[in-house]
């Protein structure tokens, strides 16, 4: 049932007219495109280094707090532009994308990282005072940090496979599989 | 110097073997691996050129955050070249004959030049030192630089 509406809405996004504009433009699709890549610099590169900081790994001299707070802005600017461009992208090709099992995966991750993000930086704030000129974060910081690097890791990879089709929906594909990759029966 | 031949026989070695044969293989461990290290060397020039254009991170020395920047884009460049010959190698003789494949290899030449043959020596010592626009044009020309590598990697899916 959820498939099938979400196919609809594909459908239905598909035939409005600035989705075939961005498709059909050469320029414009690969510059989105471009800028959703590039932006994982900006995006994720900071956010790399504040993780990397709670681990230990990276300037353990200078407080985490410090780095947490001064990279959140440009760091959430990247997010923004990559939020963007990455709704521009599915608004071009909705039936592929919503009919890929590698977007679908990419989107619990994307969730997941999301209340990662939301409980690491509750428990940062709570406990900041005790421990933010220490070299490595408390243990729960530190395993929010790691899930942090492969939760986003994970994101990177299912974001570059939904170019692929080996699992799309005209392949022949095992039952639940289908259903995982919200294919429809015709 | 001819170097068709190098790009033919790159494709025909076990690298390219193996990323033309598995889709999968060439998918993660080449393109996710390059995207992974591209952020995080992205990240590193970023981190250490916006502090010196006084952007972020004003209350730490800046010496401090570019030594630190610069480990995680040593480790970064490591994976960056080895995911990129592992891909290249898999579609050489298209490589060869694609301009922004060239665009991007000169690029990342002047990249790589630029910062242990300028960037690195002039940063080493006390930034104080260092007349404040020098270095924010080493910044902004570092900034210009790695997004040249970036953005001309991008299009070379793009075009051929």
């Amino acid at each position: 049932m959820i498939n099938e509406l979400l196919l609809q809405f594909a459908e239905w996004l598909y035939n409005t007219g600035g989705s075939r504009a961005i498709e059909e433009s050469f320029y414009l699709y690969n510059w989105i495109e471009t800028t959703h890549v590039l932006t994982i610099m900006l995006c994720l590169g900071m956010l790399a280094f504040v993780d990397l900081r709670m681990l230990g790994y990276a300037m353990p001299g200078v407080s985490a707090s410090t780095i947490a707070d001064r990279v959140n802005v440009p760091m959430m600017i990247g997010f923004v532009i990559m939020f963007i461009t990455g709704v521009l992208l599915f608004y071009a090709k909705p039936v592929y994308t919503i009919q890929s099992i590698w977007f679908r995966i990419k989107m619990v991750l994307l969730l997941v990282a999301f209340f990662n993000a939301i409980r690491f930086h509750r428990h940062m704030k709570a406990s900041e005072s005790t421990w933010h000129n220490e070299p490595r974060a408390p243990l729960n910081l530190r395993i929010s940090a790691a899930l942090s690097l492969g939760l986003w890791a994970g994101v990177v990879t299912t974001g570059r496979l939904i170019a692929y089709d080996w699992f799309h929906c005209y392949r022949d594909l095992p039952a639940w599989l289908g259903v995982a990759a919200g294919c429809v029966a015709d | 110097m001819e170097l068709l031949p190098f790009f033919e026989w790159a494709e025909t070695s076990f690298l390219g073997y193996i990323g033309k044969t598995y889709g999968g293989v060439y998918a993660t461990f080449g393109q996710s691996i390059h995207l992974m290290a591209l952020a995080v060397l992205g990240g590193s020039v970023l981190v250490a050129d916006l502090r010196l254009l006084n952007v972020i991170l004003r209350d730490v020395p800046s010496q401090v955050v570019v030594e630190h920047a610069h480990k995680w884009f040593r480790v970064a460049l490591i994976f960056i070249l080895s995911s990129g010959v592992f891909m290249a190698a898999a579609v050489a003789q298209r490589m060869y004959y694609n301009d922004f494949f060239w665009a991007k290899m000169s690029a990342l030449l002047v990249g790589i030049v630029f910062v242990f043959a300028v960037k690195r020596p002039l940063l080493k010592g006390d930034h104080s030192q260092i007349n404040p626009t020098v270095i924010k044009l080493v910044a902004c020309a570092s900034l210009l630089v790695w997004f040249s590598v970036a953005a001309t990697g991008r299009w070379i899916g793009f075009s051929g």
